[in-house]
Order: structure tokens, then sequence, then C-alpha cells
């Protein structure tokens, strides 16, 4: 045998130790078994790059003193969260109030916005800048929304929930036991993003997990098979149009029209006169249609509407320049949007917005217009939409009895609302609901009735294309209650 | 590795305990001894790695704590290190106290003798001639295949096989002098 193949045979018992298979050495005669046998023991050879690191670490003097610091064997030291919001002062304020953050240091433009900051959460620092989309750096409001969540393992949950929302957060689950041994919610703050909060509670094993989490889907599965077999509310809603349009009625609806286009971008697709000589038109302003109509001998019926604006600022100052009055300048509103008010010539309010965070992740069903209404009864006013059309109250917020503001869902739509005080009086307007099914009319309508609407014209066919009915609210505010008839679109 | 009779050690370990940068020296002295010992029980390399790290900056911490009562510090050292295996496996197990320790098979006198062959292999490794021991520690330590190496020196397959063949011989040698 030569000395090669010698070479050879060791270098295939070599591999064969380094792959863990266990080749035969005892038939390589004992001098090449003798070498292999300290190949064997040379397996798992420490790394020269780790000895020298743990030694570095060792002689460090910041490792002297301390107690056993975790070792560092990877070469990632840390992982930190770098997050962009609109208006990183605010966030950082809200952060301090609702989660104990400390800020460590910002860097700041002279024109005040934040290039980048710091702050410390728990014992976990956070970076955060305001938005700079030159450099591809954009806020969840801007993106539409954010995937990542932040988890926070706090030692209270119940009680650290409770700060955060007064502070401004939103729940968005509430705080329970959970399968996997945490109790835990999340939280939305006013900036788009979700924080998961929890305390852990008891140990559950992977094992226990996975089968609760396979329980879990199957009762999902089941759940939803149910629903698509029974259909227990006629569901409100009509192809193009969300359940709640608001229809504006004023003396002189072209310079509405004119106003809205100006200020707010509006696009008009329909305008017709009638019969009886009044306009009917229909304009759309981001994702939802407004009705315009009326004419000088037709009793105006002015709208107060909530209407989100890609920039709040511009639209303001567009509406003003158009001719509207201030209600209330453009400012940072606590509850998570830059907001103004401005009142129209023919009466129509506008509460203009741009929300700090997708509308979506307010409310749903949140559109670009919501109606907004100034009833004398706020609560009497939830109620006779919960009877009559199936309104389902989102939030309210409430000072003592009286209902400063509050959330209501109808159909696939939203509709907002507070108690009438100075300088905000009773704006009583008309609404078009629109339902899914023509045949629906008639039950909405008489459930509408029932629940103390006053009949204005009970469900008719109309010659263009509609079957609806009229009712009007205990407040004055007339629903017109409309599906297209079949056939019809 | 550089054998230290009783009185150097405990030297060292007075100097380490008035001066910590002084640890340098016996983390030089054990290294291997300890990484050898947690390679006996433990064979992932992360883990083997986190454990080594784990047992010298405990060691570091409770340096002051040593008191030199005839044993060597590599005695102490492997004690600390049986302690972290130990834990390790009950906390991978979820192991509650009261259950057989998984790891309290302790050290017997053939694993403490083949703990000490091998350190004694590791450290004999930095003393090959520098060629055969770039390939030694590329193909053990780096697990790079034949190929990998010879691509990285510039030599053929055949010559880094040779190398190998020779640091074998020579650390074969080495092992047998003691």
């Amino acid at each position: 045998m030569s000395e090669r193949s010698i070479i050879d045979q060791l270098d295939d018992a070599v591999a064969a130790l380094a792959e863990g298979r266990q080749s035969d050495l005892r038939n390589l005669g004992s001098e090449l078994s003798a070498l292999a046998g300290v190949a064997q023991d040379l397996i798992g050879l420490p790394r020269e790059t780790f000895k020298a690191e743990l030694q570095q670490q060792l002689t460090r003097s910041d490792s002297m003193s301390s107690s056993a610091p975790q070792p560092e064997t990877n070469p990632v030291r840390s992982m930190s969260l770098y997050i962009c919001v609109a208006n990183a002062s605010a966030a950082i304020d809200f952060y301090r109030e609702a989660f104990g953050a400390k800020e460590l240091w910002r860097l700041v433009e002279p024109n005040g916005k934040i290039g980048h900051a710091e702050i410390q959460i728990g014992t976990t620092s956070l970076m955060l800048s305001d938005e700079y989309p030159d450099y591809g750096t954009l806020s969840p409001g801007t993106i539409g929304g954010s995937s990542v969540k932040i988890h926070l393992d706090v030692t209270d949950v119940d009680a650290f929930a409770e700060r955060a929302i007064k502070a401004g957060a939103t729940l968005v689950r509430p705080i329970a036991d959970q399968f996997y041994g945490d109790r835990s919610g999340q939280l939305a703050d006013p900036f788009g993003y979700t924080w998961i909060v929890s305390t852990h509670i008891r140990d559950v094993s992977v094992e226990e997990m996975q089968k609760e989490l396979n329980k879990w889907s199957q009762e999902q599965s089941a759940k939803n098979s149910d629903e698509a077999g029974s259909i227990k509310e006629p569901k409100l809603r009509r192809e193009n149009r969300h359940t709640v349009t608001p229809y504006i009625t004023v003396h002189k609806p072209a310079e509405l029209i004119d106003f809205v286009t100006q200020s707010f971008g509006a696009i008009e697709h329909f305008r017709a006169t009638g019969s009886a000589g009044g306009m009917h038109a229909e304009v759309s302003i981001g994702d939802s249609i407004v009705m315009i109509g009326g004419a000088e001998h037709i009793e105006p019926k002015p709208t107060a509407i909530h209407l989100y604006v890609p920039d709040v600022d511009q639209a303001y100052e567009r509406a003003l320049k158009a001719g509207a009055k201030s209600l209330m300048p453009v400012t940072d509103q606590p509850y998570g949007e830059r907001a103004g008010g401005v009142e129209d010539d023919h009466g129509n309010r506008w509460y203009i917005a741009t929300p700090f965070v997708p509308l979506q992740t307010i409310a749903q069903d949140l559109h670009t217009v919501t109606v907004y209404f100034h009833p004398i009864g706020a609560q009497r006013f939830i109620d006779f939409v919960t009877d009559a059309f199936g309104g389902k109250e989102l939030m309210r917020h409430a000072e003592g009895d009286m209902i400063m503001h509050a959330k209501v869902q109808i159909g696939d739509s939203v509709i907002e609302l507070g108690e009438a005080r100075y300088p905000t009086q009773p704006l009583p307007t008309a609404i078009y609901l629109y339902v899914d099914d023509v045949d629906n009319v008639d039950a909405i309508y008489e459930q509408a009735l029932k629940a103390g609407g006053i009949s204005m014209l009970p469900p008719t066919d109309q010659a263009y294309g509609d079957r609806n009915a009229w009712v009007k609210d205990p407040f004055d505010n007339v629903w017109y209650v409309a599906a297209p008839l079949k056939g019809q679109s | 590795m550089s054998q230290a009779t009783e009185s150097e050690e405990r030297l060292l370990i007075e100097a380490a305990q008035n001066d910590p940068s002084r640890f340098a020296e016996l983390y030089e002295q054990n290294f291997h001894r300890v990484y050898a010992y947690v390679a006996r029980r433990v064979h992932d390399r992360a883990e083997i790695q986190d454990l080594t790290a784990q047992v010298f900056h405990q060691a570091l911490a409770n340096l002051g704590k040593f008191k030199w009562r005839g044993s060597p510090f590599a005695a102490w050292l492997y004690r600390i290190a049986a302690n972290a295996i130990a834990d390790r496996a009950k906390r991978k197990l979820r192991e509650s106290i009261d259950q057989p320790n998984p790891s309290s098979e302790s050290f017997t006198a053939t694993d403490l003798e083949a703990v000490e062959r091998r350190a004694r292999l590791f450290s004999a490794v930095d003393k090959l001639a520098e060629d055969q021991r770039r390939v030694i520690v590329m193909r053990f330590a780096d697990e790079k295949s034949i190929r990998e190496i010879a691509g990285e020196l510039g030599r053929s397959e055949g010559a880094v096989k040779q190398l190998q063949f020779r640091a074998l011989e020579n650390l074969r040698n080495r092992l047998n002098e003691k």
C-alpha cells in the first residue's frame, strides 16, 4: 500500500467522522486506526474565534464586576425595533403616558421634525422618527397599516391596559386569559401600531397549546359554516353604495357641488333636474358617495359630516378660500387625528380630519364620509337606530350621562353622534339607507315605524328604478330606505 | 496546554482575585479543559459554546469566593460546568426538581481521563507547524471540506490531505509523549 493511498484512506475516515458516520476504524490497520482515533477526538475542536471572543468578553472591564452576564456567542448582539410615526413628538408623549416610557434622547431638525429618537420601555429601547418619504420612511397611516405588532411583557396586564387606555390607546382585543398561559389583550395606539400586552400566569407545554389551537380551529370552522347556513337579519347593503349615504338638500345645489369639488376634491358623477324643478346630483369624496339636491323652493336640510381627507391642512385652507367659515382651526387631536372644522355657505358643517392611522383600524367599516348627528337625547337616538335599522353601538365617550361622542354601525357604514350642546345644535338631515334586497325595504320600514318613526312615504316603486320608503325619526331626520328594483341597477 | 505547577496556579488565582484582568491567564490554562468537559456530555456546538462561556463568566464573577483547598482550579471549574450542564438539561426537559436529574450521572474516572486527554489534544493543535495547524483548524473547528480548504489555501487537495495526515501523526506522537 503506497503512502498516497494511506493518506486518502485516512481522509475517507475523517470525512466519515465529520459527517457523523462511524466508519469501521479497525479495518484500517493499527497505524491508521490510531490516527483516525485522534481525528475522532478532534471532531468538535473549539473554534478559535469563539475562544478569542470569549476571552475578550471576560477581560472587558464591564464584565468583570457584574455577575455572570449572558454569554454572547452569536454575531448579533441584540435586536431593536425602529418605528416611523406621523408626529414622533406626540408619539413619545403618548408612550410616556401610556406605557411609562422614558425618553433617552432625540435629534430634532430646525423645523421640529424628529430625525431620530430613542425611548426606553421596560428594559428595551425603542427607536423612532418622524416620516421621511424621500428616504422610504413612512408611517402606518401613509402605508395603510402596519403588519408588525409589538409585544409587551408586563407585570399586571389589567392595570397596564387601563393606564394605556386612559392615555388614549384603544382596546382592540379585550384582556383575557389565553390558552397559551398568558393573560393578554391588544391595544392600538393613535399612531397605527398594535401592542400585544400580556402577563404570564401559568406554564403550558407546547403540546397542550397545539391541542388548544386545534380545538379553536375546529370551533371556528364550525361557526363559519353555521353562519353561512342561516341569515339571521336582512343585510343592509347595495353594491357601490354604502348603507348610509347622506342626502344634502340646499337652495343652491350647483354651488355646493362647486364647493365640495374645490375644497375636498369631490368628483361629480351625475346631475339631473327633476319634474318639480329640483336638482339631484351625486358626487364621490374618497370612497363614499354624497348626494346633493334641492332648489330655491325646497326646504334645505344641511348636514354635518365627518370627512376624512389625505391632507386636512390643505382641505381646510381650500374650504376657507372657497367661502366657508372656520368652526375650529386645524389641530392635532388627542384621539388620534389631525382635525379642523368649517361651515359652508349652505349651513353644512364639515368636520375634516386626517387620521394618524388607516380608517379601518379605527372602525372596520369607517368610510371617508360619515354622517354626524347632534340629537337632543343622544341615548334615545341610539336606541332608535338600534331598533329601527339594527344599529350596533361601537363606542361611546360620555361625561356623566351626556354622550359626547359615539359611533354606531349600520350595515356596512358607521354613523357618529354627540348630544346637541352649545354651540352645536341639532341639524336634522336626510339620509339614504340602502338595503341589499328590495324585499327588505318593507321589513325595515315596518321596523322603523315600530321603533317610533313616522311614515312619510310607504314602500313605493319609483320610476328611477328604486323601491323606497321614507321614515322620519323622532329627531326630524328623514331616512330614505331604498333598494334597486329587481332587474335594475 | 502548559501545565502550571500547583504553586504557579495558586499565584495565578491570587493575582486574578486581586486584579480581574489577570483572569486571562487562568482562562488560557483552562479553556480547553472546560470545553472538552462540556463536550463530553453535550454534542451541539452552539450549546457547548454557550455552556463554556457560562462557566467562565460564572467563574470570573465568583472568583473571590474560590478558596484554595489543595484541589486544582480545574476541579472547581468542572463543578461549575457540571451544574451548568445539569441546569440546562433540566430546563430542556422541563423537569421538576423531585424527578431524577438526567445529568446527575457524574463523571467517572474514565470520563475525566478522556476529558484531560482531549484537552491536551486541543492544546497540542496550537503547537503544530502553521500549515498543519491551519488545515486541522479548518477541517475540524470550521468543519470545511478538503476541497474548500484547498481552495482557501491555494493548494491542491492532495497537498491538503497530506498536511492533514502529517498533522494527525504529530498529534498522536505528542499525546503519546505524556
